[in-house]
């Protein structure tokens, strides 16, 4: 039985549907990210959740209750904002006491619970700092304990790592993860950053246009877009016209095809031409499902552990990704290379909006 | 050689400010210093300032300033958070014409104001008579000439003055505090009580501080209104430094010394508090 049940839910601003009979399932535990491009509708149904926002029609269930007409404050939802959203006239020991002290605890045991929090983040030396004193991961980390310390059901998290510079961004995100699953909470992430998504999720609901397009484990959307905005969106996939790949094959039955397909930029091999292939040649190697083509690379980038090249290929452009390493793979603007894939590695792709 | 030039430059552009410094400025407060501390009859003396403070009719002028700028402070101040939390909440449009109308009223003070106040509510102001005919005697009993009187046409540039001064820290209050209280199981009041009203009271007591000077420094409202008869600090300073009868600038400067330091302590009060705000709503 699902743990969160989001059901038929719809949102309009001022007549633009934000959310379209949005349904979502999340069990218990689990860490769910919802990812999409600015305005898809993430945020909205996170404050739809939490009840920041009232929603047009649809229900939220938690743990089999509706939570549809309660107050926020009545729904056991926390929620970690993007901004921090620390209370700046207290310092990191009060904010995390202040939802205890709302719900009434005593003084031992709000004393007790701040301190476990403040050891969940190591922060324990920072407890009398107000939050102007803290770094952004710092404020951030305070800003999770304090909607831990309320032990809600559901964590709602609101693009929570968006302000921080790169580098302390992926080390929180680690360390969001491990304390996710220490203290087995149940958690929505919103983000736009698809490489976030991909490290942090159990699961991932791709988001455009207030509705999910595609739901599946981190693998399963990476490798397996469903339609042209999830290729287009969850990595730097080549997404080819019928024809594009007719021509790339040199199949003519590809032509006549309507649909779109997806190939990985790593799923291309670029070699030497050691095969002396001939512009319009191609080749199926020892591997019947192997193709094999003549590239001409017009550009190279170094993107730090791979190199991504754009190639033409019998009058295609593509994408390859290859590993930033053995020197003799390193080739340079009007190269002609040698460039080699596995048909089955063209995935067709759904229209989009389907 | 370059730079040397730009900075005679710059030294040659900043002639003209200091000499309206110096000349405005520094000078008569050096001049009223000196005055303050010479007696009567020349000489270094501490005479002005045990007058100052041991004549009850200057003790009262001290008195009659304090309790009217505390209490026109009091009620603008009051009546400008509940103003300025308005403002952020009504449409731009509105809030633009509310902006300007309050900065227009807030610099609307002095001789013009006593005057139009003295036509609207004085002994024959226009809604005296006016209600007096239409059978409501509501301002009959009202005198304008008095202490109440004083308080009313103060407030007039209080309160907008201050809905001004607060107004972007309500701003500063972010509706993402207000959600995550919500989320934690905070009530509205709880909120305000919690998290807005501390954060706002720094900015609430500098605001203070600003409308207590205001008012202590208002002479030709006053004066205007009440000419001699009400005993104010700077009325008396007027009549000591400028009187028709008599006059003794001395003991004037040692008023005005007294006023001055009230109004930089209001103004030091005012910019600890406003560090904290800054801070907080940084």
């Amino acid at each position: 039985m699902s743990y969160l049940l989001i059901e038929n839910v719809n949102k309009t601003y001022n007549s633009t549907s934000v959310l379209h009979e949005l349904n979502l399932e999340v069990m218990e535990g689990e860490m769910v990210t919802l990812l999409g491009p600015s305005g898809c509708g993430k945020s909205t149904l996170l404050r739809c959740i939490s009840g920041l926002t009232d929603m047009d029609k649809g229900s939220v269930h938690l743990e089999g209750r509706n939570i549809t007409p309660l107050a926020p404050k009545d729904r056991n939802v926390g929620m970690v904002f993007q901004s921090y959203a620390l209370f700046p006239n207290m310092n990191v020991y009060d904010n995390i006491a202040f939802g205890l002290s709302m719900k009434k605890k005593s003084s031992q045991q709000i004393k007790s619970r701040v301190e476990e929090m403040l050891q969940l983040i190591d922060l324990t030396e920072k407890a009398k700092s107000y939050p102007h004193e803290l770094s952004g991961g710092q404020q951030q980390r305070v800003s999770l304990a304090r909607s831990l310390a309320v032990e809600p059901k559901l964590m709602l998290m609101d693009e929570p790592l968006s302000a921080l510079d790169a580098k302390i961004r992926k080390h929180l995100r680690t360390e969001l993860r491990q304390i996710q699953k220490r203290v087995g909470m149940t958690m929505l992430f919103v983000t736009h950053d698809q490489e976030e998504a991909l490290t942090i999720s159990d699961k991932i609901c791709l988001m455009n246009q207030g509705r999910i397009v595609q739901t599946g484990s981190p693998d399963e959307v990476y490798s397996k877009p469903k339609d042209e905005f999830a290729a287009r969106f969850i990595g730097s996939y080549n997404v080819l016209s019928g024809e594009e790949l007719s021509m790339l094959l040199a199949e003519p039955a590809y032509s006549k095809s309507a649909g779109k397909y997806a190939l990985r930029p790593e799923a291309i091999h670029v070699k030497q031409n050691s095969l002396g292939l001939q512009p319009t040649s191609t080749s199926s190697g020892s591997d019947a499902a192997a193709h094999i083509c003549l590239g001409l690379v017009e550009e190279a980038v170094m993107l730090g552990n791979i190199i991504r090249y754009r190639i033409e290929a019998n009058g295609v452009r593509l994408l390859a990704d290859v590993l930033n390493g053995d020197q003799a793979m390193k080739f340079h603007e009007g190269d002609a290379v040698q460039i080699q894939f596995d048909r089955q590695a063209c995935l067709p792709l759904a229209p989009s909006g389907t | 050689m370059l730079k040397k030039r730009m900075d005679i430059k710059l030294i040659l552009a900043l002639i003209p400010f200091c000499i309206l410094i110096i000349g405005f400025e520094l000078l008569p407060a050096v001049s009223v210093v000196m005055e303050s501390f010479t007696g009567n009859e020349g000489g270094f003396s501490l005479e002005q300032y045990v007058s100052a403070f041991t004549k009850m009719f200057y003790l009262q002028s001290i008195k009659n300033s304090l309790m009217i700028s505390a209490v026109s402070s009091c009620i603008g101040i009051i009546a400008g958070l509940f103003i300025a939390y308005a403002i952020t909440k009504v449409s731009e449009q509105t809030r633009t014409r509310v902006l300007m109308i309050s900065n227009m009223t807030s610099n609307f003070a002095g001789i013009p104001l006593a005057f139009a106040y003295i036509i609207l509510l004085g002994s024959n102001g226009i809604f005296t008579i006016l209600f007096e005919q239409w059978g409501l005697p509501i301002f009959s009993g009202f005198n304008l000439y008095s202490w109440s009187g004083l308080i009313l046409v103060y407030v007039y540039f209080q309160i907008p003055l201050a809905a001004l001064l607060l107004y972007p820290t309500f701003y500063g209050i972010r509706e993402e505090w207000r959600e995550a209280s919500a989320l934690l199981g905070a009530s509205t009041y709880h909120f305000w009580r919690r998290i807005a009203l501390p954060i706002l009271l720094p900015a609430a007591a500098g605001t203070f501080t600003i409308l207590f000077a205001n008012a202590m420094g208002a002479y030709a409202t006053a004066y205007a209104l009440l000419g001699g008869n009400y005993n104010l600090l700077v009325i008396r300073i007027g009549s000591l430094v400028a009187g028709d009868v008599f006059t003794r600038p001395q003991l004037g400067s040692a008023l005005a010394m007294v006023l001055g330091l009230t109004m930089v302590l209001s103004l030091w009060i005012n910019e600890r508090l406003m560090r904290r705000v800054r801070r907080d709503l940084g």
